[in-house]
């Protein structure tokens, strides 16, 4: 009955159609909402539409819809289809909103600073965007065309192979989970994911201090524990469930990496840094010496660490040893080894982060902290309500540059300490993207994996900006 | 005016120093990468190179050195894109298939023609000894350089062994599991018995012994190969030796894989952590050297061997040098002389000398027994001996497939899951090991078979 779906000269017509409906739909409804003409917004939205459907599949000429593809690969298809329309159709929308409502498009021209001509500031921005064009945007596209091909650094042909090198990294349909099975586990992830945002923000959006009705402190702290307990056997099931044995480790273990050098890290840097900034004798040493870790590159860490790691003469083994009676195998044990990367991680970031804070604590305002005395509030309550929601914008930038750190960087450590292993337990996605590429060859699996790891920092981004910006306080 | 005047003689100075190097006779540069950073190898290379430019000045070879094959075969491959590879690189032997397969290299033979000596230096081919030259003919022809050959061997720390009773190393997989039993029942035992690179190699070698190939097409020799074989009974008791040997607490795995893994060998053998290693040959020299700095007694011995399959033979491992096609010809003349130069009977006798890798031309093993050097030094025969009671088969020829390198990575992987893993099954990681391996090797033959 679905037979016409799969002929190739009647698909994409239809969804070229199906897409310019969409986008027509969308763009009439602003048009009306704003008072504009309908059948412009009808126009420009059929056009946006057809355009956005076409973004992903000329490239691709349609490939995920051949009779040969599996279910996974047409549901990809489908997903890119959504993009592209999202990608051409949002912006215009954006455009024509602003425009309706005379509103400008880029900031606030008649500000004293700005430019009185159009060329000039052209002109200036010009070397900075030549320079991003050839040496970032360029190769990103092309690393979107290399992730379509089968490509290898020792063969001179290549050939296309449409987006097998993504829905291979996807758990093989056949064992065990169908595509439903999938579908359905992401329909129940996303709902939990919105009921549990709404939840936590119930919680978190209460002002805290005086608050009448506040719930006990015991209470709310189990709450968060079971919506932690919940999240992460969603996301552990979801990943084991989704994805390929080996892709799915590797995004359990990056994340577990990331989480923890991000929360060890700061808590000990907010630790260190509360300290540092006591008036005590020489001070200004103890900081300076406290920063000096940030000038060492995660590569010299790793090696540091690899020489106190040891297992034949490492001295923290030495050291445990000696006193514990513990001798932890940090290299060869699948349990211990990412926590060798983790703290390595966390020792070489810590400067950076210690940097950060102390510059935050000097500009807590001191009434603030004295009022809170005056109230009554005795030194951990001034911490707790004083002086972490002062930090917070400096908080917020942390966690975002060691998310990004973790995610990206750390693979100098991983390179240098363990090279992924042992069992794969410290093969983040940034390494294995390197041992795909570099030391296999294989470059279009690992375009193909470098283009899922920038989709999803783009979404970290996008999550902690939304959930973190409501409750970051950037003034007195 | 003055300032005028300056800025004019500066410039003047400029386009002086600028044109005098263009008068000069520049010799031609000889680029050359290898895979050793140590001072004994690299080292002894670019003292060659040194020797080799001050007798030929109209050439200047340098050498550079990268930490190890799998990065030099890397960093090749990425110049190789760029169009910005030397004259001369090292390629390791299970790249041979890949180095075949790229056009990059033009083949010894073709690039000497009829030549019996170039710039003075004599080719003389029918001198390098037999297994050696085996592997590097490809289709009848000679296609890269030999330069360093070695086998797999084991090294016993005799102090050690003699203390446990024992006067012989092992030279079984049931011998080393009684040695052991003696070893770690000593008052005063290593933290374990002994050790091995988890380097895809020594899964071969002990594949080699049991006459096992390691893919289709008698190893991809008579025939391109499509397809690994490595799952089979042979591969299997191999890994089902390792995890007896690691469950039982006499076997140290540091966890580290391919490159990486020799290091943690030589601290764990060093240390003296462990009794016996199995190691390459190419350490001869910085073994031995080390226990006599250290108080201990260092013994070579045979690879030892499933004592259920018995004994067939070793491979070869090491390197070649390949030459880089359309070269202009005065360079690729210079890459050629250097090559040879390399390889003389001198050259090849000490090199043999200060790492242990084997002495490649016959000249070579004659001038050095008939110094007495073998019976000084028996640990240093022991390569070329294993290599000359091996019985060629395909099995022991060594396998020549595509992606090689990648597939090694897979195998180790395989030998780190089964020891690390508690109630494995190794016949079914090793089937999956060989499926993955598989779908690289058909991709590999996809993009690059005829």
């Amino acid at each position: 009955m679905f037979a016409f779906l799969t002929d190739l000269t009647v698909l994409p017509l239809l969804i070229s159609a199906v897409a310019a409906i969409s986008g027509a739909a969308l763009m009439f409804m602003t048009y009306r909402r704003l008072d504009g003409n309908p059948l412009v917004g009808i126009a420009l939205g059929g056009i946006a539409g057809a355009a956005g459907s076409l973004l992903f599949m000329l490239p691709l000429n349609y490939c995920t819809f051949e009779a040969d593809r599996t279910p996974a690969d047409g549901l990809l298809g489908l997903v890119l289809i959504v993009i592209g329309v999202a990608i051409v159709v949002l912006p215009i929308r954006w455009i024509a909103a602003r425009l309706l409502q005379h509103a400008p498009l880029a900031g606030d021209i008649t500000s004293p600073g700005a430019f009185k001509s159009r060329l000039l500031p052209a002109v200036l921005l010009a070397p900075t965007l030549i320079i991003l064009a050839a040496f970032l945007y360029y190769p990103s596209l092309e690393t979107f065309r290399l992730s379509t091909l089968l490509a290898r650094l020792d063969a001179r042909r290549t050939a296309f192979i449409c987006v097998d090198n993504f829905t291979r990294l996807l758990r093989d349909p056949s064992d065990g989970q169908s595509i439903l099975t999938l579908i359905g586990i992401t329909v129940v992830l996303i709902i939990a994911g919105i009921v549990l945002l709404r939840i936590v923000a119930r919680f978190t959006d209460q002002p805290l201090p005086s608050a009448p009705r506040r719930a006990p402190t015991v209470w709310r702290y189990g709450v968060a524990l079971i919506i932690g307990v919940v999240i992460y056997s969603l996301v552990f099931d979801t990943v084991s469930g989704f994805f390929s044995d080996d892709y799915g480790q590797s995004l359990l273990v990056t994340f577990g990496i990331s989480i923890a050098i991000v929360v060890i890290g700061l808590s000990l840097s907010l630790l260190i840094a509360t300290m540092a900034y006591q008036p005590i004798t020489g001070a200004k040493i103890y900081r300076t010496l406290l920063i000096w870790p940030y000038a060492i590159s995660p590569v010299v860490a790793g090696a540091i660490f690899l020489l106190l790691f040891n297992p034949s003469g490492g001295i923290i083994n030495y050291f445990l040893q000696g006193t514990f009676g513990l001798s932890i195998p940090w290299l060869n044990n699948p349990s211990a080894a990412p926590w060798a990367i983790i703290i390595a991680s966390v020792w070489k970031s810590l400067g950076f982060n210690i940097l950060f804070y102390l510059a935050g604590l000097q500009n807590v305002p001191k009434d603030l902290i004295e009022a809170g005395a005056i109230d009554g509030a005795n030194a951990f309550q001034r911490f707790r309500h004083v002086v972490i929601p002062m930090l917070s914008p400096i908080t917020f930038f942390l966690i975002i540059t060691n998310m990004t750190y973790a995610f990206f960087e750390s693979f100098g450590t991983v390179d240098t300490l363990t090279n992924g292993g042992p069992l794969n337990s410290t093969s983040t996605l940034m390494y294995q993207i390197y041992e795909i590429g570099i030391q296999n060859s294989d470059l279009g699996k690992a375009a193909a994996q470098s283009i899922i790891l920038f989709v999803m920092v783009i979404g970290l981004t996008v999550i902690q900006f939304r959930t973190a910006d409501s409750r970051v306080t950037y003034g007195a | 005016m003055n300032r005028k005047l300056v800025v004019l003689l500066c410039l003047v100075l400029l386009g002086v120093l600028a044109v005098v190097p263009a008068f000069a006779q520049d010799p031609v540069e000889v680029p050359v990468w290898i895979a050793f950073t140590d001072a004994n190898r690299l080292g002894w290379a670019q003292d060659r190179a040194a020797e080799f430019n001050a007798e030929f000045p109209q050439y200047n070879v340098s050498i550079q050195g990268y930490a190890n094959y799998e990065e030099l075969f890397a960093a090749t491959a990425l110049a190789a894109e760029q169009g910005s590879l030397p004259a001369i690189v090292q390629y390791f032997e299970v790249a041979t298939q890949v180095a075949r397969d790229s056009g990059y290299f033009k083949s010894i033979a073709s690039a000497l023609g009829d030549r019996t000596e170039v710039n003075g230096i004599p080719v003389n081919m029918e001198d390098f000894i037999g297994p050696v030259s085996a592997y590097y003919t490809l289709d009848g022809e000679f296609t890269s350089m030999p330069w360093n050959t070695s086998s797999a061997i084991w090294f016993s720390n005799m102090n050690i062994l003699n203390a446990a009773g024992i006067d012989t190393p092992p030279a079984t997989w049931a011998e080393i599991d009684t040695a052991c039993a003696a070893i770690m029942a000593l008052p005063e035992a290593p933290e374990y018995c002994w050790t091995f690179p988890n380097h895809g190699w020594f899964f071969e070698q002990w594949l080699a012994q049991q006459d096992a190939v390691f893919a289709n097409n008698d190893n991809g020799r008579t025939e391109r190969a499509t397809e690994v074989a490595f799952n089979s009974d042979a591969g299997v008791a191999i890994l089902n030796f390792l995890k007896e040997q690691h469950d039982k607490g006499y076997l140290y795995y540091s966890g580290a894989q391919g490159g990486d893994s020799w290091g943690t060998v030589d601290q764990a053998f060093g240390a003296q952590q462990v009794a016996m290693t199995a190691y390459s040959s190419s350490d001869t020299a910085v073994y031995t050297q080390t226990g006599v700095e250290n108080g201990y007694d260092v013994l070579a011995s045979f690879l030892p061997y499933n004592d259920a399959t018995g004994w067939t033979g070793n491979l070869i491992g090491g390197a070649s040098l390949w030459l880089t096609e359309g070269l202009p010809v005065e360079e690729e003349d210079g890459a050629l002389s250097f090559l040879l130069f390399l390889a003389n009977t001198d050259n090849a006798a000490t090199w043999h000398q200060v790492t242990g890798y084997i002495a490649i031309r016959q000249s070579a093993v004659d001038a050095l027994a008939g110094e007495g050097w073998f019976d000084e030094n028996p640990n240093f025969r022991v390569a070329s001996d294993q290599l000359a009671g091996s019985t060629v088969t395909p099995a022991t020829s060594g396998a020549l497939l595509g992606a090689f390198p990648q597939i090694r990575n897979v195998v180790t992987q395989a030998v780190d899951t089964v020891l690390l893993t508690a109630d494995v099954d190794s016949a079914a990681v090793l089937n999956d090991a060989a499926a993955e391996a598989n779908t690289i090797l058909e991709e590999y033959n996809l993009l690059n078979a005829e």
